[in-house]
């Protein structure tokens, strides 16, 4: 039950941030590679998690 | 440079020869398991999902649309971000019960073979605009390179090789249960050659055309339109439904669903893919922008779609080969995948449900013919769908297509993952309802201009002229009439028990609760029997081993417990075979429960436990404060001190505890699950009688165990079931082993009556004692004062009885006063020494003389006692043994020190104790001898003396060929420690 709540609490905080992502997505200008940065920050982000935790369930 | 079609089609050939050859040695063992498992393979093979799309379409996407083409793989991203919540859960679902597809997977949770059928064909029309799509953009990339043959006569022969090869990688097995790791590393290699192969591309744009980064700047600070058309198509909106779009594709599109959860060697690589493909699909992303711009700066002449191909056509050399390889990967990938995936799902939803398997047939045989036929079918269906109108539209058409319907699935999907409510009429209703406004509202106009449906363009303010454009406002209220037609009618339609049962086992974080409903079948060969009839003596045989086998139980096994657990698994593995809902119909007419009332079963407590335990480590909060609690009363019951037994209301043992362990000495493992008709005698009549009968104590109860009694007090309580609907819970009995107190009372009473005794002995002996001794002093008075013989002769008789009798009174005094040997007369006694003074004494009765004793006892054995009391001990057992031994037998005597006793073994080869005389042999005056040959105080006064010692003394008659007795004696070992401190 904690995975749904995580869950919603992550797709309805991108659903309620992504206009302000968008808008400031829109004003890069000539930063065109502005997403792929923060994309790769994710995944940097997601492979600290997946080596500082141990997923049991797996 | 340009190449002929015969060059095109021979490098197709070479390609697909080196993915079928990896494919080859992977499946031979050639290549390491290590690497075939590696978590990076796992990764690259979910790259199947940039098909020739991600190639072409996205190019030409980024082209119309702008940034809104990073939807396509940012999505998808998305989802692998949060594989360890999102997909973790999926994949433990589809590995626990076999669930190869979407279909298998709502024919699961909705226990509907009706459900499978639906997805499966609502998949196969979703897939056929994506598959033809792959088609179109090898036909037409072959066209493009070679400079005119007719891509429909290309695709005909794409088609053709692409079903061999399908067929070769993906059907040599009967069942999709088997993983394919050929086809995963070929995937995998096909992964890693589209996206090396697109990043060549896109580095030679950036290089070869732009002179590198900074030439791209300047570049784009000349043209700011080209940054603008890619920004500004942001604000349309349209980005939440492409993203949503691609987010949920990992799981429902069937290419993807089949490598992420069907193909997965190895489950934690799910965690290395929630970087590794985001990853992966952040290097194809940010390639599209580069062949763009490249392609925009050299105004290359083919269309959007294929600018990878123009651009590379432009550069000259082999350059284009690059770009057609990528394409024909991504391509061949996909068509590869996602027939095998797709024709999987047709044979378990459709084929076997209406042509069910004959007995006489070999099934094996029959699913791989099947399964090849239906591939060959498939890449059919989407040639002839890319030949009826795919050609006329562009990539992004179709495949715009392709992700709208399948969106279709989102809400049954999330009401399979997060909603135990859901049911199979909401999941028609709402998937029929998505599926027919797709069709009617995006499918139709698109493919046929002139469908017009006035009243509908009214009501759902769309124009059909360009559908396309209008495609996400389409999709966003496709999936919300489907999503509330499924949320409403699930609500206020009823749920079957099936499904609520299988919604326990799908919903995420819980656990299945299993019921205990008995079985028709009573042993593996009653299943086997069921099964021959339906699928044939030996593949019944086969998979009733392979169920036994991943069970670890074996052949014999007839516990009730076991032989649910052997359905269930059976169940699984057919699933793996021939679908979920043809094996789960295929299970309940075959191997069905005995008829029961689903409203007063009990649910598998043992299976729940068993469940429990396993996910553990994965409880957190409430949930895992919860499990240490039910630990702590578990572990409590059974490290009880009294024997617990827990039945099920059918009779069922669910309980066993430890102590019940030690009594019986049968492992609760044995035991739980089976029934008390299953127990060995005695334990079986005791226990089943007192469990049937009415009363709800039976105390004192004796079990001869082993020649050995035993004295048990049986109490049991009905127990009320743990749920509303169940009345009756079963019983639980307690078992208590009173051996210990009985044998206490027993020795208090002998005790007792020892004393009692005693007491009545010292009062004769007093009162017999003066008289006698009058008698002896007159009658030696008489012998001194007559001369008459005869009345010397009568006194010489008269003293010698009159001495007997002392002797009897002065036995009986000895007696009386045996007890309350005060602890400071103990003194170190070497045994030894003991008995062999013993022996002397017996030689000097010439009766006894010749008897032979064997004194086997160490030199070093020293009791803790009283050395004259001891002696008499051995001097009275010796005694006996000499009178019941007239053949004179040898004796023997042995010693052993036992931790803190000295035990001491007596024994003879006689005659043996009588039978009457074994249970009251040392009781005063019990005697076997004739009368006047013994008083019958020797063995009493024996037991006395032992019992004084703080030791023990036991018999056993006969020894061996029904003759001998052995006295076994125990008595404190003397410790210099102990002895000091007295």
């Amino acid at each position: 039950m904690y995975t749904d709540r995580l869950l919603i609490i992550f797709i309805l905080g991108t659903y309620l941030l992504s206009p302000a992502i968008i808008q400031w997505w829109s004003d890069g200008g000539q930063s065109w590679f502005r997403p792929f940065m923060v994309w790769l920050a994710l995944i940097g982000l997601s492979y600290w998690i997946a080596r500082s935790r141990d997923f049991d369930g797996l | 440079m340009g190449f002929s079609f015969y060059q095109l089609f021979a490098v197709a050939l070479g390609y697909l020869l080196l993915l079928f050859f990896v494919a080859w040695i992977t499946d031979r063992g050639l290549l390491p398991a290590r690497l075939v498992r590696h978590p990076a393979i796992y990764v690259l093979s979910l790259g199947v999902y940039c098909s020739a799309w991600a190639i072409y379409g996205a190019v030409g996407y980024a082209h119309l649309y702008g940034y809104n083409y990073m939807a396509y793989f940012l999505g998808i991203s998305g989802a692998f971000l949060l594989a360890p919540i999102l997909l973790a859960p999926i994949l433990r679902l589809t590995t626990t019960y076999q669930l190869s597809s979407l279909a298998d997977l709502f024919a699961f949770r909705f226990r509907s073979r009706s459900a499978g059928a639906l997805t499966t064909i609502i998949m196969i029309a979703c897939m056929l605009p994506l598959l033809s799509l792959q088609i179109k953009a090898v036909a037409e990339s072959i066209e493009i390179l070679s400079g005119g043959n007719e891509p429909i006569n290309v695709a005909g022969w794409f088609c053709m090789l692409i079903t061999l090869f399908a067929i070769l990688f993906g059907a040599r097995h009967a069942t999709a249960r088997e993983k394919h790791e050929g086809l995963v590393v070929a995937i995998a290699v096909e992964s890693l050659i589209k996206v090396v192969a697109f990043a060549a591309v896109a580095l030679i744009g950036l290089f070869g055309v732009f002179d590198g980064p900074d030439g791209l700047n300047t570049w784009l600070n000349d043209h700011p339109e080209m940054l603008a058309r890619l920004y500004f198509p942001l604000q349309d909106g349209s980005w939440h439904s492409l993203v949503m779009a691609f987010f949920v594709s990992a799981v429902v599109m069937p290419h993807m669903f089949h490598m992420a959860f069907t193909e997965n060697l190895n489950p934690r690589a799910l965690i290395t893919a929630s970087w590794g493909v985001p990853l992966l699909f952040l290097v194809m992303a940010i390639s599209v922008p580069l062949v763009l711009w490249a392609s925009l700066k050299v105004q290359v002449t083919t269309p959007a779609d294929y600018f990878s191909l123009g651009l590379t056509q432009h550069i000259g050399g082999h350059a284009s080969l690059l770009a057609y390889i990528a394409g024909l990967a991504g391509a061949s990938g996909m068509l590869i995948v996602a027939t095998l995936a797709l024709s999987s799902m047709a044979l378990n939803h459709l084929v076997l449900p209406l042509r069910p398997v004959q007995h006489t047939e070999d099934l094996y045989r029959w699913l791989l013919w099947a399964r090849r036929i239906l591939i060959a079918s498939m890449l059919l269906l989407a040639y002839l769908f890319y030949v009826w109108s795919g050609h006329r539209h562009s990539l992004t058409e179709l495949g715009v297509l392709s992700f709208v319907a399948t969106l279709q699935f989102v809400p049954g999907l999330i009401g399979t993952l997060f909603w135990p409510g859901a049911n199979r009429k909401g999941l028609f209703t709402g998937l029929m309802t998505g599926f027919i406004v797709w069709l009617f509202v995006l499918v139709l106009p698109m493919l046929m201009p002139s469908w017009q449906i006035p009243l509908a363009q009214e009501l759902l303010g769309v124009r059909f002229i360009e559908p396309a454009e209008q495609w996400q406002t389409i999709a966003m209220f496709s999936v919300a009439a489907n999503g509330f037609l499924f949320a409403i009618v699930s609500m206020i339609t009823s749920t079957t028990p099936a499904e609520r049962n299988a919604a326990e086992a799908c919903a995420v974080d819980s656990l299945r609760r299993p019921y205990r409903w008995e079985l028709e079948a009573n042993s593996v060969e009653d299943f086997i029997g069921s099964l021959a009839n339906p699928l044939g003596a030996s593949t019944a045989e086969r998979e009733v081993e392979l169920a036994l086998r991943d069970l670890n139980v074996s052949r014999n096994e007839t516990r009730p417990y076991a032989l649910r657990r052997l359905r269930d698994q059976l169940e699984t593995n057919l699933s793996g075979l021939l679908g979920p809902s043809v094996s789960h119909q295929l299970v309940d007419d075959y191997l069905p429960y005995k008829p029961h009332d689903e409203s007063e079963t009990s649910e598998d407590i043992q299976f729940i436990e068993s469940r429990l335990e396993l996910y553990r480590n994965r409880l957190s909060g409430l949930a895992a404060e919860l499990d240490s609690l039910r630990r702590f009363h578990r572990q409590t019951l059974l490290e009880l001190p009294m024997g617990v037994i827990s039945l099920g209301s059918d009779g069922e043992i669910i309980g066993w505890n430890l102590a019940m362990e030690q009594l019986t000495h049968i492992s609760g493992r044995r035991m739980i699950g089976s029934r008390l008709s299953n127990l060995p005698q005695p334990w079986r009549q005791l226990l089943m009688e007192f469990a049937l009968g009415d009363v709800v104590r039976m105390p004192q109860q004796t079990l001869e165990i082993n020649h050995q009694t035993q004295w048990l007090s049986l109490h049991k309580s009905r127990v009320h079931g743990p749920t509303p609907g169940e009345r009756d819970g079963g019983q639980v009995i307690v078992v208590e082993d009173v051996t210990d107190v009985r044998s206490l009372e027993s020795r208090l009473a002998h005790n007792e009556r020892l004393a009692s005794i005693g007491r009545l002995a010292a009062g004769v002996a007093h009162e017999i004692g003066n008289p006698v001794t009058a008698i002896a002093c007159l009658t030696q008075n008489l012998d001194l004062s007559d001369h008459d013989d005869d009345v010397r002769e009568s006194s010489q008789q008269i003293l010698e009885q009159t001495r007997r009798i002392s002797r009897i009174v002065e036995s009986l005094v000895t007696f009386s006063h045996s007890g309350g040997l005060p602890a400071q007369s103990h003194l170190p006694v070497r045994m030894h020494d003991v008995i062999e003074e013993a022996k002397a004494l017996i030689r000097l009765d010439p009766d006894r003389r010749h008897l032979p004793i064997v004194n086997e006892c160490p030199d070093t054995l020293t009791a803790n006692g009283d050395p004259q009391r001891l002696l008499q001990v051995f001097v009275n057992l010796l005694s006996n043994a000499a009178d019941a031994n007239p053949d004179r037998q040898p004796v023997t005597i042995r010693g052993s020190l036992q931790e803190q006793e000295v035990t001491l073994e007596v024994e003879d080869h006689g005659q043996g104790i009588p039978v009457e005389l074994r249970e009251t042999l040392f009781e005063p005056f019990v005697t076997s001898k004739a009368p006047g040959r013994g008083t019958g105080l020797g063995l009493a006064l024996v037991y006395s003396i032992i019992e004084d010692h703080g030791g023990s003394i036991r018999v056993e008659s006969p020894v061996a060929d029904g003759q001998g007795t052995r006295f076994t004696i125990t008595l404190p070992a003397y410790v210099e420690a102990v002895a000091e401190q007295s």
